[in-house]
């Protein structure tokens, strides 16, 4: 027993641990400070009844999640932020594909054109937001006009102006900043694999599709799983396209929970309602963090 | 190689097809920046400006004083990776070279909440900097952007720390270095292109930020350049000309950064999965 808790002792508080925690201290601190504690008085916030200067004025156990679950507009939302985010990742997913796979065939200039198709990742998502918003424009925009004079579409509608072409404006935006990362990736993981494996194929008579279903794909599969993990992440998250395009409107149609979380805190002074949202949304992504650094790790491991 | 030889010419057109498409807007952008008001504002719009239309460049420099935003965007942007690198760089030593109790878990733990969404402690933040007298002040956002930049950072430089062999190391300690003298001697400067990366993310990070802004800043000179245009857009919103020379002059500095850490990020975000 004696010896057990002395090599525990020393296993805490030996030398080497003594100057780890004395080196994590700083980060740690802060940490505590500015993202724990935020996240445990959101939580707290969610129990009680707030006022407008988001005081809390009085302990109401889950009567605060009860009334949000009983509003039908909370499940929309929610239902909105999922849809949002299978439907931008899958969609991303399909656009890096085809990117990755253009860019492993080697011709002249795709050094330029990889460093080409970086640039809505690389540029700032707000900024490109406020850009997209000119594009969109209903009269001086120049995507109606694009569409108009290609004859691609003769009567576009007004992109930001209703329910359903604004989710679409909006959705499009956030797949767009998504795209490049998922080639990228896609692409660094299709040059891991080895040059012999689609030669010997080759001599097989293998043709293109097989190829793709076969070796590349069964080669990429772990990269995949971590980018589109990565992905929804993003995209559950992804605040600046709707707040800048729409501000989650026309009549919410845009709103996701992340949107609405923000209004509620800052435009309506609802903080009870705020950190109900939160606390969802935190849930969610826990979840989905969890599951990546699970695969992560692996993939470290292995 | 045959197989490849032939997808060629597919693969260029594709890629010039797609190009197009995806790079659409920073081509409405250049367009736009070069217009004259009267041409932005002519139905139907022009693809390319009749006439080449340079002055818009002075008046956001001059009128719109954009100069005052770039200010306070260095000025935030540093301070967030300057604070964050003080505290990144001990905290990655610590957890890629020291053993001790509950390691593992601080490494999976940092993981995990490189993903928190600054959405959710929105509001405990913001009544964190009223009582601090925070609210208002560039130090606010130098907080925000370093704090929720750190974990990505401590993973970046945890990388790099333990790539480096021990044996240097050893070596280091056995000829009488100290081991703040082997972290400030030699794992720093071997270090330095994953410091300088993780660095580029915090600077971008901060620059490229709209939530904290938005929610922490209130005067006008202290705004940062993304929040300042942001502003632009509600109040002139009949001048895209300008809005979109801005647009250019603020993405310029950004978009060269990343280029130098690209592929480092890639890899820090894809894990043992893609090497660099």
């Amino acid at each position: 027993m004696a010896d057990a808790s002395i090599s525990l002792k020393q296993k805490l508080w030996n030398p080497e641990a003594r100057l780890a925690y004395l080196l994590l201290l700083p980060a740690v601190v802060v940490l505590l400070t500015f993202m724990f504690y935020p996240i445990v008085y959101v939580f707290l916030m969610a129990f009680y009844k707030t006022n407008k200067l988001s005081q809390m004025v009085a302990f109401v156990g889950l009567q605060n999640f009860i009334s949000e679950m009983a509003e039908p507009e909370f499940w929309e939302i929610t239902g909105r932020s999922m849809l949002w985010t299978v439907l931008a990742v899958v969609t991303k997913t399909l656009f890096g594909m085809t990117i990755a796979l253009i860019l492993n065939v080697k011709y002249t200039g795709r050094k330029i054109a990889r460093m080409l198709f970086i640039i809505p990742w690389a540029s700032a998502v707000p900024i490109s937001s406020m850009l997209w918003r000119w594009v969109y424009h209903p009269v001086y925009g120049l995507l109606n006009h694009t569409l108009k004079v290609t004859g691609l579409w003769a009567t576009p509608p007004t992109w930001l102006g209703y329910p359903i072409p604004a989710f679409t404006a909006c959705i499009w935006v956030d797949i767009w900043i998504g795209i490049p990362f998922m080639a990228l990736v896609f692409l660094a993981g299709m040059q891991a694999i080895s040059e012999d494996l689609y030669e010997s194929a080759s001599l097989d008579g293998v043709n293109w599709w097989q190829k793709f279903f076969f070796i590349t794909l069964p080669g990429i599969r772990h990269i995949v799983l971590i980018a589109t993990l990565l992905s929804c992440l993003w995209t559950f998250n992804d605040f600046n396209t709707i707040y800048i395009l729409t501000m989650g409107g026309p009549a919410g149609a845009t709103d996701i929970l992340i949107t609405r979380i923000y209004q509620n805190a800052f435009k309506w002074l609802r903080f009870d309602r705020a950190a109900v949202m939160a606390f969802v949304t935190f849930l969610i992504l826990t979840g989905l963090s969890i599951i990546y650094s699970r695969v992560y790790f692996k993939e470290e491991r292995s | 190689m045959k197989w490849r030889n032939r997808g060629k010419l597919p693969a260029v057109i594709i890629t010039i097809a797609l190009l197009l498409f995806l790079l659409f807007p920073f081509f409405v952008m250049i367009s736009t920046m070069l217009k004259s008001s009267t041409e932005v504002y002519s139905s139907p719009p022009t693809w390319i400006p009749e006439r080449l239309h340079l002055s818009n460049f002075i008046t956001v420099w001059s009128e719109f004083e954009l100069y005052v935003f770039f200010r306070s965007s260095i000025i935030i942007a540093v301070g967030a990776t300057v604070f964050n690198t003080i505290l990144t760089v001990p905290a990655a030593y610590a957890v890629a070279r020291l053993r001790f109790v509950g390691r593992k878990f601080i490494l999976y733990l940092f993981l995990v909440i490189q993903m928190f969404s600054p959405v959710i402690v929105i509001i405990s933040l913001f009544k964190i900097m009223v009582g601090l007298n925070l609210l208002d002040t560039y130090f606010s956002l130098i907080i925000a952007n370093s704090v929720f930049t750190i974990a990505f950072t401590i993973w970046m430089m945890n990388g790099y720390f333990k790539s480096i062999p021990v044996e240097i190391e050893e070596a280091a300690l056995i000829d009488g270095c100290s081991r703040v003298q082997t972290i400030t001697r030699i794992m720093i400067p071997i270090a330095v292109p994953g410091l300088v990366t993780a660095m580029i993310y915090t600077f971008i990070y901060a620059w490229n930020e709209f939530l904290f802004g938005l929610t922490f800043i209130q005067s006008r000179p202290k705004m940062p350049l993304v929040l300042a245009l942001y502003n632009f857009v509600g109040r002139w919103s009949t001048q895209w000309e300008l809005l979109a020379t801005a647009a250019f002059l603020a993405i310029i500095p950004v978009l060269v950064l990343f280029y130098v850490i690209e592929r480092r990020l890639v890899a820090g975000l894809a894990g043992g999965a893609v090497k660099e």
